[in-house]
């Protein structure tokens, strides 16, 4: 390992907050009364003159060719515009460059049930989705490819028998550190076990809707719902053989994504298609049950973990294999396939480590990346491996993780560069609050408490295309009234990025957040972001927002320095005010300020950007996985569970995160209290399961996600590691504290009543059987 | 949006239209609609009328007489749950349509809704593209039942929250039409055999009250269910114990309920165990629903021990 690495010298990382915004609380997000009151306007709420509306026909098969498709009859039906097929939109397209494996419709084949096969436009929704039912579609079904062992067995059917790899495995990643085996043979304790992960998906209040509008210049203008309106933007081009400057994405409000709108889907591209050939608007609005199908969600992950441990907790070994089923299309499968291993070794240090895993093309709905993507998974089996052992050995968890945490400014032995980490004192934290160390195994029958930590990226260090262009840039103007608009390509999907690039930008200003006004995500107007994904958004655009807002301050500061007759070093920015420290009464106002500088200079604007640090890696092959830094977390949770039912009740969860720097209280509890419970449905009720290819629960009275009634009482504690790369030293936070929540939960189950359970959901059906087995 | 398939609609405000209505052939009774407007959208049968029952007379109101409560069946589950009366004398109907989906639903669902409810089945309560990928299912399109490929009756489990206690009781409910009225006891409502034909009412009969002889033994509402509220019961019971017996009506296993009774209360969960099948119309494995009618059995009768 290497040391030694503390930081760039100029940082806002330890600077206090001097502008009174930074850590802070208490304000309200800039843009959400609109939510509450009603004003905000999502896409579906769009409406325009001579709007048409699309739905799709999809294929009841899980594997088929399509002999035949007859549109005649549903072009015929009232209402009818246009039918379209998987001909008329036939570009190959992916998330990320390696993975350009889908059309928007199925072309001469289907890969699972559910995929769109053809779109029909008409005059209002009911008439569109009568006319679907009236194409008739002949298939020949194919043997479908169902389970991971299918998948692997290369005399099966291929599911894209154009691709020249002729397997159906999307991406095997093998990596091996130091002597695994040697590590192995000389530890203390060495358990291997199987583990098994199951598939979940996003469930976003708001289903994925589009609307296109053709601009009478032969422009095109998409308002879309997505999480990544650059990516989206880039991929349209290519798909609609258009040049990219006459397309316009723009992002409206989102009503959450947590993964599930990172792709660009059938709705944008059918919708932008058919209103360039009807020259009218088109909106496209999925249906509850479509968006299961539309899925990317969480893989489901078949695993093997053997691990070495020595009498004093040391980790010192990790062998490691993962199988994950990706359904029908890439998405973001390639980045998974690292994801489910790169991160093994953080957040403990560890010498030794292999991982090999497998992301699979089966006939189900494609999966790709939700909330922890790739992490998640592994760290399960991670967590829950360390107290089997830990209880093996008769040590304490606790203990044993801390013992092992990765330590700050080092290098892991894959090459991942890690910088600020607090994990001990977050470990420390949730294990005093909770009483860990009274209650683990000195609680009445049926009760159980359990620990488990983890560590997440703060953005990738690479987009899913290479360049050596900024991930994010911000421009900043201000008016004469003093309001300042911040423009970002960010995608504010509800996580309150908007509100936290206003934060941002206001500290450094020395107004206040609500004095902003944050544009956001539209092609024509902000500067390009890569997107919401990989918890990159107030790390990454936060930064830009930063050095934007700092040349602006110089500028400003300049005027009013001059006009006091101080050097600018001695002026202070808080509250709307500029003034001398220590001599309070020797300022101006914040408006003053402003035409003192558009005076001097001309009109005020700032550029900033931000691209992660060069980080020299001596893994070439290590292109995906490193992250100018990462995020910990500790969580213990509190369960019962009824031994004649098999019922689990999760009481009380407490979640210490390292966030580097608090930038907005509320609106990282807020996330943190989100982590916990999608990772609470995960563990009490989420699974994704399928019946010969058919999606079982294809709707949210099936599909259990928690309700109100089923959330523990969640307690979160903020602490603050100042990191020397995020934006006053803050990392993500609406991400990483999901990765802990599940093993948490096992491990409790275990101190609970005894049994192991190496696979999620556990509901109560299964932790009868588990009990029952005992 | 999914949307509704087109129907007629008619909103009558005297007794007469209101049962001259109901006898029209396709004609479907739209009491509070959240059972059934959600049914129409997936496809599950297409009424060519709905007869809206927000209008007519006598539907309404909970009256005491001779000891016996008379629910008007047009009454919401909250407003039935909320009632002096019920609370009173029967605590049990209350924690029943307490347990119904979740407060805004128990704002619209009436009680005479939820005893007319229709089944419900995993493979049948999905949308029309869903059920196309299984080639139909039996209640619908189909001409296999997925829950048992190789019987021909089909097994969608009644699934009313309200029923067993009900049952328990002795309630009987009214039914009226264009050729009289008359009242059939809960109990001989529902019919076990298949679970497309579970109700013994006559075409036109409308429903128009539940009433309840005032109970004389302590009777307890149990239903299980994965999530703390919204779900549809994984099995629902009803106990009753008297001096000289002990009753159990058991739901949502099968096309309708069924009762067990015991001299000895120590055999009633065994009895109600070996009486209840599951099959899989719901998404809990069936081996833990049929332990949970014996564990639901027990505890109920614990609660009502002296």
């Amino acid at each position: 390992m290497t040391a030694g690495y503390m930081g760039p010298p100029d940082t806002h990382a330890r600077a206090p907050a001097e502008g009174g915004v930074v850590g802070g609380g208490g304000r309200g997000k800039i843009d959400g009364l609109g939510k509450i009151v009603g004003t905000a306007r999502f896409t579906a709420d769009l409406k325009l003159p001579r709007m048409a509306f699309a739905k799709v026909l999809r294929s009841p098969h899980a594997h088929a060719r399509i002999a035949s498709l007859e549109a005649a009859a549903a072009r015929a039906m009232p209402g009818v515009l246009d039918v379209i097929t998987g001909e008329d939109v036939p570009v190959r397209y992916g998330a990320i460059p390696v993975g350009q494996d889908e059309t928007a419709l199925a072309l001469n084949k289907v890969r699972y049930i559910g995929e769109p096969v053809a779109c029909v436009c008409a005059r209002t929704e009911e008439q569109a989705a009568e006319a679907c039912r009236a194409i008739r579609v002949v298939y020949e079904p194919l043997p479908a490819i169902l389970t991971i062992d299918q998948a692997l067995d290369r005399s099966q059917p291929l599911i894209h028998e154009w691709r020249r790899k002729k397997s159906n495995v999307l991406r095997r990643v093998f990596q091996s550190y130091g002597d695994v085996d040697a590590a192995l043979e000389a530890a203390d304790l060495v358990i291997e076990q199987e583990y098994e992960y199951p598939g979940s998906t996003h469930v976003p209040l708001e289903t994925h809707a589009a609307l296109a509008v053709p601009e009478p210049d032969g422009r095109l203008k998409l308002y879309s719902s997505t999480q990544n309106p650059h990516y989206m933007h880039r991929t349209l081009a290519r798909v609609l053989k258009m040049e990219q400057q006459h397309i316009r994405v723009i992002k409206p409000e989102v009503g959450a994504g947590y993964g599930g709108k990172c792709d660009t889907f059938v709705t944008d591209v059918c919708a932008s298609v058919l209103a360039r050939r009807l020259g009218r608007p088109v909106r496209f609005e999925l249906e509850r049950e479509e968006v299961f199908y539309a899925h990317r969600g969480r893989h489901r992950t078949r695993m093997w973990l053997k691990m070495g441990m020595n009498r004093d907790g040391t980790i010192t070994a990790v062998d490691f294999k993962a199988w994950a089923d990706g359904g029908a299309y890439a998405s973001f499968g390639v980045v998974t396939s690292y994801y489910l291993g790169v991160f093994g070794t953080i957040p403990y240090k560890l010498e030794n480590y292999r991982f090999t895993s497998h992301r699979v093309y089966t006939n189900h709905p494609p999966c790709g990346p939700k909330r922890g993507h790739g992490a998640i998974q592994p760290r399960f089996a991670l967590e829950m491996h360390i107290d089997r052992m830990a209880t093996e050995l008769d040590l304490d968890p606790a203990a044993v993780r801390r013992i092992n945490c990765v330590e700050p400014f080092t290098d892991t032995v894959n090459g991942l560069r890690v910088t600020s980490v607090a994990l001990k004192e977050c470990i420390d934290a949730v294990v005093a609050a909770s009483g860990y160390h009274d209650k683990r195994g000195k609680l009445p029958p049926g009760r159980g408490i359990g620990l488990a930590a983890s560590a997440y990226m703060c953005g990738a260090l690479h987009g899913v295309y290479q360049n050596d262009m900024p991930h994010s840039g911000v421009q900043v103007k201000v008016d004469r009234s003093g309001r300042v608009t911040i423009f970002s390509g960010t995608a504010d999907v509800g996580q309150g990025s908007n509100h936290m690039l206003a934060c941002l930008v206001a500290e450094r200003l020395g107004i206040h957040p609500e004095d902003c006004t944050v544009i956001e995500a539209d092609t024509d107007l902000t500067p390009v972001d890569l997107g919401s994904y990989s918890s990159r958004v107030t790390f990454m655009a936060g930064n830009a927002a930063v050095d934007a807002a700092d040349k602006l301050r110089a500028t400003i500061l300049a005027a009013a320095a001059q006009k006091l007759g101080q050097p600018v070093e001695a002026l202070v920015a808080r509250d709307r005010v500029i003034s001398v420290r220590d001599q309070p009464d020797v300022k101006l106002t914040w408006r003053k300020a402003v035409d003192l500088a558009e005076s001097a200079t001309g009109t005020l604007g700032a550029t900033g950007s931000y691209r992660p640090p060069k980080i020299g890696n001596r893994f070439r092959r290590q292109s995906v996985g490193p992250s100018p830094s990462y995020s910990f977390t500790a969580q213990v949770a509190e369960v019962t569970v009824d031994e004649e039912t098999g019922v689990l009740t999760v009481d009380r969860v407490w979640c210490a995160h390292d966030l580097g720097r608090t930038l907005h209280r509320e609106i990282a509890e807020g996330q943190i209290e989100g982590c916990v419970y999608m990772g609470v449905g995960e563990a009490l009720c989420e699974d994704q399961t399928y019946e010969r290819g058919l999606m079982r629960t294809p709707s949210i009275l099936e599909y259990r996600i928690p309700t109100i009634d089923d959330v523990p009482e969640i307690f979160v504690e903020l602490i603050e590691s100042h990191d020397p790369e995020g934006p006053f030293g803050a990392k993500e936070c609406g991400e990483g504290p999901q990765l802990s929540t599940v093993p948490a939960i096992g491990n409790a189950i275990h101190d609970a009543v005894g049994v192991w359970m190496g696979r999620p959901p556990y509901t109560p059906d299964r932790l009868f059987r588990a009990l029952r087995r005992k | 949006m999914l949307p509704l398939p087109s129907f007629a609609y008619e909103a009558p405000d005297t007794r007469d239209d209101l049962l001259a209505l109901a006898a029209t052939p396709g004609a479907r009774l739209l009491a509070g609609g959240t059972d059934l407007l959600p049914s129409l959208k997936h496809r599950l049968f297409s009424p060519s009328t709905l007869v809206s029952l927000r209008r007519a007379p006598g539907l309404r109101g909970v009256h005491l007489t001779d000891g016996e409560l008379s629910i008007g069946a047009a009454q919401t589950l909250l407003a039935v749950r909320r009632h002096p009366l019920v609370g009173e004398h029967l605590p049990a109907l209350a924690d029943a349509c307490a347990g119904v989906a979740t407060r805004t639903i128990q704002a619209m669902g009436t009680l005479g809704g939820n005893l007319m409810l229709d089944t419900r089945c995993v493979y049948y309560n999905q949308p029309v593209g869903w059920r196309a990928a299984v080639n139909g299912c039996l209640k619908c399109e189909g001409d296999t039942c997925h829950v048992a490929r190789t019987g021909d009756g089909c097994y969608a489990a009644h699934s009313a929250d309200t029923v067993p206690v009900l049952w328990l009781m002795g309630a009987r409910v009214r039914l009226e039409s264009t050729s009289g009225v008359r009242e059939l006891p809960v109990r001989e409502l529902y019919d076990r055999e298949d679970g497309r034909r579970w109700l013994r009412s006559n075409p036109g009969e409308v429903l128009t009250r539940i009433i309840v002889p005032l109970p004389r033994h302590p009777i307890i509402h149990r239903k299980v269910r994965l999530r703390a509220s919204i779900d549809y019961a994984a099995v629902l019971v009803a106990v009753e114990r008297s001096p000289e017996a002990a009753r159990a009506v058991i739901s949502a296993i099968g096309p309708a309920p069924i009762e067990v009774s015991s001299a000895d209360p120590a055999e009633l969960p065994k009895l109600a165990y070996k009486a209840s099948v599951p099959l899989r119309t719901h998404v809990m494995a069936t081996t833990w629903r049929r332990h949970m009618v014996r564990v639901s059995v027990r505890r109920a009768l614990e609660q009502t021990a002296p």
